[in-house]
């Protein structure tokens, strides 16, 4: 990669390339519509032994979003190349976003939820790595690792439900546990399962109360933004749902949850939407409300509902991708976003004009467009639903609210005088103004001759609810009734777009939106987080060596003491308790002096030196009680720690001696854990021992390991493996002491 | 450290050897009497620390065939080929092999584990006792 020095934006051309994978996979999509009958299925064994393979399987649905994702992506790619021209980076970008359109493409045609979640959660992570593209800025990072959180938890959640959903339904594979039907809605687990997947997919959508990731990550790039976060990525948490809507829409969780929170983020973002002045964050917004109404009509539970979500997803992509493309381009061209400076771009920007108000006219749901399509077949759908009263008017606001954005992202920021001249502003080259007119002209299409997208769209549908028969999108036509409720939302959208700025200021000035929203919890749990991490590391890892063997003693006696009050057993003082002769008195002896030395010594040698008699102690112990490998190992690590210790001593700085209160403190400590240690052993020897694996041991050490130390045999062949481990462990541990280590030579260094 | 026996300084060089060789020795009669790599290992400790406290870190790290890292690494190397060599014939990682004279993987084996210790340790030990100067590896 070579950094693009030039300064015509024709240089970035050759990453059009990228172009072609997308390219490739919709031609092959399109061929493959035009000669198979839906649904393909492909099975590949993967993990057979948990019954897990990779399962794919493509209806109508999937082939809808399939068609965006490689569709959109082809002109994004495009687009992006005349966008990234000058960016030095953009191979790293286009790489990820290809990625992210593979992981998308897996995610909507997985038929096991396994493989299902795997492509999910990785569609999070190229997301991430996407919104914090510009990895400099602080508050890129920021939102990067908020959208991170926020989905990634939510697909934890959606696992939790996943591994739910297969254990209710006996199999992962997703149309599986589609199809088991009753036996899933009587099962009690259910509300849990469904609760949890939907988590997952309103994280994922933006859906109140998570709706606050998806503005931030419009510190994105803007290809970017108008793939995954207009076009794709928060569809698959949609897509999720009405997957799931044909086996749940009985439920009464899964319809009232999905309406409620669909009408909540639907106005909720709607109006929030008229807080903000960038104008990406104000289409972030609308976007959020989308989601929110396409959410809504999942949960309604008539057929019409099915046509609707997959007319208006369709429409919804086709005008935001293209209205992104065109904040995108006016920012390329003037340097900012924001809608307070930008005025009258039309003379300068007359193509970048034309698609923002063919994408413009299509978002407010007027005709000659695709949304005006769209919008018919809500209000049917809605109608037939009989939707609650207040759930309809937020509507009417919602739809008035995008039909004031689209005012003001295709009319406002284009007519009117021009701004004060802020340098030569000119328009962007082609490959930044083909693709959304391309997208634009094909909605434009679509409705002129619904024919194209009929198939597409009834197939979709009919996948979300099965029960609708075959309808023509044209037959719904119904001028009068469509007219006076268009013409209500129209006229109010008018009277918001007249009075955006007044709306803005009142709105604005709230700002206890700002300090008790979900946004302000999320930060609020971020911070505590934090907090609690600080506070645990501080009491936990002081670097006081005698505050943590403290603990670790403590630890051992509650253990001791938890033992034996649950189980309380009779210690049994069996011959294996007694002294066996001299050699046992002189070993507990020698523990027992320096133990009692350790405690009352104040000479550090001298208390090293004690603490070496009690392992010597323990070796002899073991020597005569037929350990002979473990005396002789106990009595080499005793003798190098107490040499190795003894010679460190002088090198540090002496402390002021523990006070006479500590040590009698610590005494007790220790003489409690050594009472700890002793209750613990005598409860084991209170067990029958199993000697079923020592006696195998013993006899095969010599017959299969040609060896007569049993000890030995075990550790170099019958559990070498564990020792492999363990010697790793320690020459790793070397590997990662040595900066540490290090760090203590310099420090002695004169 | 200030003062230095030169008794001791003079000793630890011939007892240095006998101590490996004594470690050598444990090693190689582990499989039937007590000792092998572990317990072998940390008598080539003890030697090593012998010279590293009687003279310097610096002699010591001389005596060693390796510097302590790649010497601890080369153990985990040899143990995990005679992992492998054990392996060859499609038989799962880590099973023994035989040879007519009394030759094994897993003698390998237990000299991996001896020049792992030997490495570690010593590595770490010579770290602690110097007395400053470049870091060493």
């Amino acid at each position: 990669m070579h950094p693009a020095t030039t300064h015509d934006g024709d240089t970035g051309h050759a990453s059009l390339w990228a172009a072609l994978l997308p390219l490739a996979a919709f031609s092959a999509l399109a061929w493959g519509l035009l000669h198979f009958p839906l649904p393909w299925r492909l099975e590949l064994p993967w993990v057979p032994a948990l019954g897990v393979s990779l399962a794919f399987r493509i209806d109508g649905l999937s082939a809808q979003m399939l068609a965006l994702i490689t569709g959109i992506g082809t002109l994004v790619f495009v687009y992006a190349s005349g966008y990234l021209a000058h960016e030095a980076r953009r191979g790293r970008l286009l790489g990820v976003l290809l990625l992210f359109m593979l992981a998308m493409m897996g995610a909507v045609s997985a038929d096991n939820l396994i493989v299902l979640f795997l492509f999910w959660e990785l569609t999070s992570l190229t997301s991430f790595l996407l919104v914090g593209f510009k990895h400099d800025e602080l508050h890129a990072r920021a939102a990067a690792r908020q959208a991170l959180l926020v989905t990634m938890g939510g697909g934890l959640a959606l696992l939790g439900g996943f591994v739910l959903l297969a254990r209710i339904a006996g199999t992962w594979s997703l149309s599986g546990v589609l199809g088991s039907g009753p036996a899933l809605l009587a099962d009690p687990r259910l509300p849990l399962a469904v609760g949890l997947v939907m988590i997952g997919a309103f994280t994922k959508s933006a859906q109140f109360p998570f709706h606050f990731w998806l503005p931030n990550a419009m510190s994105a790039p803007t290809p970017v933004s108008a793939y995954l976060h207009s076009a794709t990525m928060v569809k698959l948490g949609i897509y999720l749902l009405a997957r799931f809507d044909a086996a749940f829409d009985d439920f009464w969780l899964w319809e009232s949850a999905l309406i409620v929170v669909g009408t909540t983020t639907a106005l909720w973002a709607a109006v929030l939407a008229l807080r903000e002045r960038d104008l990406k964050r104000i289409l972030a917004r609308t976007t959020v409300s989308a989601l929110g109404t396409l959410t809504l009509l999942i949960g309604l539970s008539t057929p019409g509902a099915g046509l609707a979500v997959a007319a208006f997803l369709f429409a919804h992509a086709l005008y935001k991708a293209p209205l992104f493309m065109v904040a995108g381009n006016i920012d390329h061209a003037t340097g900012t976003r924001s809608i307070d400076h930008l005025m009258g771009l039309r003379r300068a920007m007359p193509w970048t004009a034309t698609i923002a108000i063919l994408a413009g006219l299509s978002m407010a749901g007027l005709p000659l467009s695709f949304g005006f399509v769209a919008k018919d077949v809500m209000i049917v759908a809605k109608a037939e639903a009989e939707l609650f009263t207040l759930a309809s008017f937020a509507l009417v606001l919602v739809n008035a609210i995008a039909v004031a954005v689209a005012g003001v992202a295709a009319i406002r920021v284009f007519w009117g005088p021009p701004e004060a001249p802020r340098g030569r502003v000119r328009e962007v080259p082609w490959t930044m103004l083909a693709p959304p007119l391309l997208i634009v002209l094909l909605g434009l299409e679509f409705e002129l001759i619904p024919n194209l997208a009929n198939p597409l769209l009834l197939a979709a549908a009919q996948s979300i609810s099965p029960e609708l028969g075959d309808v023509d999108l044209r037959a719904s036509y119904d001028l009068s009734t469509l007219l006076s409720t268009s013409g209500v939302t129209v006229g109010f959208g008018l009277l918001l777009f007249v009075v955006w700025d007044r709306l803005h200021d009142l709105l604005h000035r709230q700002r206890w939106l700002d300090r008790y929203g979900p946004a302000a919890v999320y930060e609020s749990l971020l911070h505590g987080l934090a907090g609690l991490a600080a506070w645990h590391t501080r009491r936990l890892q002081h670097g006081g060596l005698t505050g943590y063997l403290r603990l670790t003693l403590a630890a051992l006696i509650a253990m001791g003491t938890i033992g034996w009050l649950l189980t309380q057993p009779a210690p049994q003082f069996d011959g294996r308790w007694a002294p066996q002769g001299w050699a046992w008195l002189v070993a507990c002896m020698l523990m027992g002096v320096g133990a009692v030395a350790a405690v009352f010594l104040h000479d550090r040698l001298a208390t090293l030196m004690a603490s070496g008699l009690i392992g010597y102690g323990s070796a002899l112990l073991f020597l005569f009680a037929g350990a002979p490998d473990l005396a002789f190992t106990q009595f080499m690590v005793e003798t190098v720690l107490v040499v190795v210790a003894a010679s460190l001593l002088p090198r540090f700085a002496v402390s002021a001696p523990a006070r006479r209160r500590w040590r009698l403190r610590d005494a007790a400590l220790a003489a409690a854990a050594g009472l700890a240690c002793f209750v613990l052993l005598a409860q084991l020897a209170g067990q029958p021992a199993d000697t079923q694996l020592a006696d195998w041991f013993a006899a095969s050490s010599l017959a299969e390991a040609r060896g007569r130390n049993v000890v030995n045999v075990i550790i170099v062949d019958f559990r070498a493996l564990d020792t492999l481990g363990e010697i790793a462990v320690v020459a790793f541990s070397l590997l990662a002491a040595m900066p540490l280590l290090a760090g203590l030579q310099r420090e002695r260094q004169p | 450290m200030t003062s230095r026996s030169t008794l001791l300084a003079v000793a630890s060089r011939p007892l240095y050897w006998v101590l490996l060789a004594a470690a050598l020795w444990i090693l190689l009669r582990g499989h039937n009497e007590p000792g092998g790599g572990f317990v072998g290992g940390l008598v080539a400790v003890a030697a090593s620390s012998l010279v590293a406290i009687a003279r310097d870190t610096e002699a010591a790290r001389r005596l060693l065939p390796l510097a302590p890292l790649p010497l601890a690494m080369l153990g985990v190397g040899l143990a995990t080929l005679a992992g492998l060599l054990g392996g060859i014939g499609g038989a799962p990682f880590l099973t023994h092999l035989w040879s007519s004279w009394g030759l094994s993987t897993v003698v390998l084996f237990d000299v991996g584990v001896f020049l792992a210790v030997w490495g570690s340790l010593s590595g770490y030990v010579h770290a602690l006792l110097a007395d400053g100067g470049p870091a060493s590896r």
